[in-house]
């Protein structure tokens, strides 16, 4: 019996473990949480650099949320003067430099400044997340959450959240090693009740600049080729095809397949398109190329270009790219509505 | 080696080659180790050695080419791609159509791209000493050698294609990717914003002049 009683005392010892391991693997996760909801529920007014490659920028975000709508201004403070302003689903950039306004329609959900992915279970399986320290960033007390890849098919992240208000104040997107490949620095940062409307307008003087519309990027239902359906044979850990769909893009007239997927975190795009004969006729190449910190990868398949774009290192846009082929036919699924 | 692949290779370093044929030199580089070695020879000792023989020295393609040499035969185009590929116009300027298509196509006036930092640099035989083999004085063919890594990143514009595809993906990115995608977006091209010279990592913050209120 003593044998019995250790031996249910182990094994109650082993579950209060566990859930005390869960609890404190819950808790980093919880300030993520709360971190996505400040972002995207709370007033604020901030100045922040952007550092990428080697470079800094200056921007200021102003973020509104009144009557459930949301308006947002992102301004760069160097140079150019650009700035993007967005009310409701209208995405307006202002190009001083240029003598031009864009004008484009983006579901009404995006935030400017974003939030992050919810931790989850499956996310758990290919990210670690932990709090690594406690630290005073601009005089003020933060938990510092590192969400660390478990391999090499995805980038981390370390993030400053502040302990008061949730807001991050430092974030980090690192390498496979942890090494710092861009980084957002709040310099200062104002939590409000109310922020005007003269906050959200553009500074620049529109007067002779020239707008131009884009009501595209709307996905369209009709395939690419009735005969084909694209899909990646094989693909990274923890990624799967949540949406797929043609749309037309801007300056075009052909449609493109466009597959998405992701791992909970990280998301990559694969866009399909028949080759010109003229260029079918080339031999086939392929191209990687860095946008910001996300990575893309073309390649010829079949006659089609494929090309992947994802915030995640050049070798998992390759691999899923390489990946790609046509199989059967299958119905189209909207991007916007995942399966 | 017949005077053909020596005259092939003589052609590729002045970036002459025309593409169909550099690909498949490219392609046989990778898997041709007398032909490896001899590229490899044009690139480090070769510069006073071969000018004899009328063969230049393209330091830029010899790392791009070394590049071909130690990735995989599937991507052998990728070296040669930048200037005669299908895709090649990725690497060109292209902003005047960019206007017309919007605010997508117009990311290409704020996009920038980076060619990916080439592979490490090509050893044909461990534990050489590349300044012993580099000497341009020596005539005689070394035992061992090493071409050295390009260090340029060639940043150039995109094609309105790549601004297109971002853009389009940045829906379906999370929050934080699509905030970063457009920082970058909004980043000067006049280039008065930046790190000190020489500065490689972020800098850390200026604590003092912080502050967060409520």
């Amino acid at each position: 019996m003593p044998r019995l009683r250790s031996s249910a005392r182990s094994s109650w010892l082993g579950c209060a473990l566990a859930v005390a391991t869960v609890a404190a693997a819950e808790e980093p996760g919880k300030w993520l949480e709360r971190m996505n909801e400040a972002l995207t529920t709370r007033n604020y007014d901030g100045t922040f650099s952007h550092w990428q490659g080697g470079k800094v920028e200056m921007l200021r975000i102003i973020h509104r949320v009144q009557d459930g709508a949301v308006a947002e201004r992102l301004v760069s403070l160097d140079g150019s003067g650009r700035e993007f302003v967005r009310t409701g689903s209208d995405l307006a950039c202002y190009l001083p430099d240029k003598r031009t306004v864009l004008v484009e329609r983006r579901p009404a959900e995006e935030s400017l400044f974003g939030g992050f992915p919810a931790m989850n279970e499956e996310t758990a399986r290919f990210y670690d997340v932990k709090e690594v320290a406690r630290t005073r960033l601009n005089r003020r007390d933060t938990h510092v959450i590192a969400v660390s890849p478990k391999d090499e098919f995805r980038y981390g992240y370390r993030l400053w959240i502040d302990d008061s208000t949730a807001m991050p104040l430092k974030t980090q997107l690192c390498d496979g090693r942890g090494h710092v490949i861009e980084q957002i620095v709040f310099a200062n940062l104002t939590l409000s009740s109310h922020i005007p409307d003269s906050d959200l307008k553009p500074e620049v003087s529109t007067e002779g600049f020239q707008w131009l519309r884009n009501e595209s990027l709307a996905p369209k239902g009709s395939p690419t080729s009735a005969s084909l359906v694209w899909n990646a044979l094989k693909l990274p850990p923890g990624f799967k095809m949540t949406a797929r769909s043609a749309q037309t893009m801007p300056g075009s007239t052909a449609p493109v397949d466009h597959l998405v997927f992701t791992d909970g975190f990280a998301s990559v795009s694969v866009f399909v398109e028949a080759q010109p004969q003229a260029a079918a006729d080339q031999p086939p190449v392929s191209e990687s190329a860095r946008v910001g910190s996300s990575s893309a990868f073309s390649t010829v398949i079949d006659g089609h270009k494929v090309t992947a774009v994802g915030e995640v290192p050049p070798a998992t846009v390759r691999y899923i790219a390489n990946s790609v082929k046509a199989q059967g036919s299958e119905p189209l699924l909207d991007p916007r509505h995942p399966r | 080696m017949n005077e053909e692949l020596d005259s092939q290779l003589s052609a590729m370093f002045d970036d002459e080659l025309p593409s169909a044929e550099c690909e498949l030199l490219a392609r046989r580089l990778s898997r041709d180790e007398p032909l490896k070695a001899r590229w490899g020879r044009y690139a480090v000792i070769g510069a006073a050695v071969r000018a004899e023989r009328g063969v230049r020295l393209n330091a830029r393609l010899a790392g791009r080419v070394s590049a071909v040499l130690s990735t995989e035969p599937a991507l052998a185009g990728t070296a040669m791609a930048q200037r005669s590929g299908p895709f090649a116009k990725w690497w060109q300027p292209v902003i005047g159509a960019a206007m017309a298509a919007g605010v997508a196509a117009a990311a290409v006036l704020w996009l920038r791209s980076q060619v990916l930092p080439e592979p490490g640099p090509l050893i044909t035989q461990a534990g050489a000493p590349a300044t012993a083999a580099a000497s341009p004085a020596s005539t005689a063919e070394p035992d061992s050698y090493v071409v050295p890594q390009t260090p340029e990143r060639r940043v150039v514009v995109p094609s309105t294609e790549l601004a297109n595809y971002v853009v389009a993906h940045s829906e379906f990115s999370s929050p934080v990717a699509r905030r970063n995608l457009l920082s970058a977006f909004m980043a000067s091209e006049s280039g008065t914003a930046g790190t000190p010279a020489g500065s490689d990592e972020p800098v850390e913050d200026a604590q003092d002049n912080a502050k967060t209120t409520q």
